[in-house]
């Protein structure tokens, strides 16, 4: 699959503060979740896309078009920053009518335009509201809204779910999930794991301006040797279970778990173990009851990426 | 595995304008949003009264005979000419009044994008810096012009209604430029002096202190300066001042202070090219780590 976005080299520097570090990547169609802590550089990733700041080394392009210094470029992407970026003393409808005038749509489009983004972010009746006087959460609706007013193909969401109720964020989950099913992509930031979890399984982790891992969670797992699988076995009879593992050299460790039900193997060959299990409850006749991967998450992989 | 994405969507079929003023929303939004302030709508029905005055004075120089008991002998500064419509654009009142009307409705032009981090928003968008700074600009030279320009116009033309013939725009038929390249100056000076200062600060109050403090300041400086020195180039450090030499050279007047105008109009320069320079330095998109 073509990359939409590309950075390549990507560097960014505030005064001697690095903002982010040699950063080389592409962004495929589809969601993809840009994580990391607060300061990590996913904003400033995202202003590099969004032509807001001029990189310091490096390119990033948007289907093959520099960024910077161009802002044709923009009709293609949606941008819906982190922070509140209104005017309070104007209406929904005043804030999203005006945005849209930069694209030179003619005014009957326009209108037509905002009628249809407030309608996907449920904000209809509320459209001659002044912003003033919006919850937190239709604020982040609206943002949503100017980011796709004028139908780009890609849109970049900086922290869009911070500050909503667990309600306006399954809506908002919704709304990003509908645009990835029509073929768009979308570069979504968060610090929070759940809501990347949610959303996609694609991610991209950046930690003090660099890329530590790009790819899917179970994919990323896989490569962090330093850290062995964590497989959970619930069965009738752990300890029999256990003892027919003792001498596997593919094991590293044994627990079990504090529900004495449980028995939690760590390895670095998770495939092999799969294919003795399988074997090993067949000949002694025990009941498992259920199989996880405690460590298979996005959490498990953030905290052994950034080492906490 | 790749998964393969069918294209669900289309985009706009539509004919788009190729917008040739992409900064007009800027500029649009920028004044319905000074009309909002029920202040400011008074200060700005207020910055017409100079206006009014100078068109009344024009009527009653037409009828002196009418007026005679009321004028007593004061009527030789009713006498119609550059030196009138100099003192018009260039008293005090009129650009104490334009300055008011800027720092209220014009003083948190950007100093309102920085506080709301709208930067973001118009520069995710296909604009430039340069579109972005002259939307604001054009905001204020909508209400400079409307309060300088448009007036001095209609005055002209009210003379010579009142008058019933061409023979003043005959005698001077310059006076029409003089009117528009004050106002242009005035436009493009004020507008760099405003958008400056509202760079400067996130707070649009701070702002409009500081344009009334800085033009304020600037006349006080003078005067302390003058009196220290006793040299009339001491006036280079007035606002006012620079700005009634430069009119006082394009009506065709003596300046009045003994400087030559074109001291002013190097000051005036200079301060605008600073201001573009800070302002590209200022309006960029807000930096994230601190």
């Amino acid at each position: 699959m073509t990359a939409v976005i590309a950075a390549s080299n990507l560097s960014k520097w505030y005064g001697n503060v690095l903002g982010l570090n040699d950063v080389s990547l592409e962004i495929e169609a589809g969601i993809t979740g840009l994580l990391g802590p607060n300061g990590a550089g996913k904003s400033t990733f995202m202003k590099l896309i969004t032509g807001q700041m001029k990189p310091a080394i490096g390119t990033v392009t948007v289907r093959g078009i520099k960024t910077w210094n161009n802002p044709g470029v923009f009709r293609e992407i949606g941008f819906c920053p982190e922070q509140d970026v209104f005017y309070d003393e104007l209406t929904g409808w005043q804030f999203l009518t005006g945005l849209l005038r930069f694209y030179g749509y003619a005014k009957s489009e326009i209108r037509d335009r905002a009628d249809r983004a407030l309608d996907i972010v449920d904000l209809s009746k509320d459209k001659d509201r002044l912003i003033r006087g919006y919850s937190r959460g239709m604020r982040q609706r609206i943002k949503f809204a100017q980011a796709i007013a004028h139908d780009p193909g890609i849109l970049i969401l900086d922290e869009p779910l911070s500050g909503l109720d667990p309600l306006g964020k399954r809506k908002l989950i919704r709304l990003v999930k509908e645009f990835k099913s029509q073929g768009r992509t979308v570069l979504v930031s968060s610090h929070v794991l759940p809501e990347i979890e949610a959303l996609t399984s694609r991610i991209v982790l950046i930690h003090q301006g660099k890329i530590l891992a790009q790819g899917d969670i179970p994919f990323i797992r896989e490569l962090i040797e330093a850290h062995p699988h964590q497989i959970s076995v619930r069965s009738s009879e752990p300890r029999t279970l256990a003892a027919r593992f003792v001498g596997d050299p593919s094991i590293q460790k044994m627990t079990f778990g504090p529900d004495g039900r449980t028995l939690i193997v760590e390895t670095h060959k998770r495939d092999d173990f799969f294919g003795r299990l399988t074997g090993v409850v067949l000949e002694a006749g025990i009941e498992v009851e259920e199989i996880t991967s405690p460590d298979d998450n996005l959490q498990a992989v953030f905290e052994y990426l950034v080492g906490k | 595995m790749a998964t393969v994405r069918e294209k669900g969507y289309s985009h706009w079929d539509g004919r788009l304008s190729e917008r040739r003023f992409p900064w007009w929303p800027i500029t649009r939004t920028g004044i319905q949003l000074a009309f909002r302030k029920k202040r400011f709508k008074f200060i700005f029905a207020g910055a017409f009264i100079p206006s009014f005055v100078c068109l009344a004075g024009l009527y009653i120089s037409e009828r002196l005979e009418d007026f005679k008991t009321f004028l007593r002998g004061s009527d030789r500064l009713l006498n119609i000419n550059p030196k009138y419509f100099a003192t018009f654009f260039t008293n005090e009142a009129l650009l104490f009044l334009i300055v008011l009307v800027l720092a209220i409705g014009a003083g948190g032009l950007i100093a309102d994008d920085l506080k709301h981090s709208s930067l973001q928003l118009y520069f995710s968008r296909p604009l430039r810096k340069t579109d972005y700074l002259l939307g604001k600009m054009s905001v204020i030279a909508f209400f400079v012009l409307i309060l300088t320009a448009v007036p001095g116009l209609i005055l002209i033309v009210f003379k010579l209604i009142f008058a019933g013939s061409f023979k003043f725009l005959l005698q001077y038929p310059w006076l029409p430029l003089s009117v528009l390249g004050y106002a242009a100056l005035l436009t493009v000076f004020l507008a760099f002096y405003v958008m400056l200062l509202s760079a400067l600060s996130k707070n649009s109050r701070y702002v409009v202190i500081l344009i009334f403090g800085a033009y304020i300041f600037s006349n006080v400086l003078y005067g302390i300066l003058q009196s220290i020195f006793r040299t009339p180039y001491m006036a280079l450090f007035s606002i006012p001042a620079n700005l009634q030499q430069a009119g006082a050279f394009l009506f065709g007047q003596t300046p009045p202070h003994n400087v030559p105008a074109i001291w002013s109009f190097a000051v005036l320069a200079a301060f605008c090219v600073l201001s573009a320079v800070v302002l590209g330095r200022k309006i960029r998109s807000v930096e994230v780590i601190k």
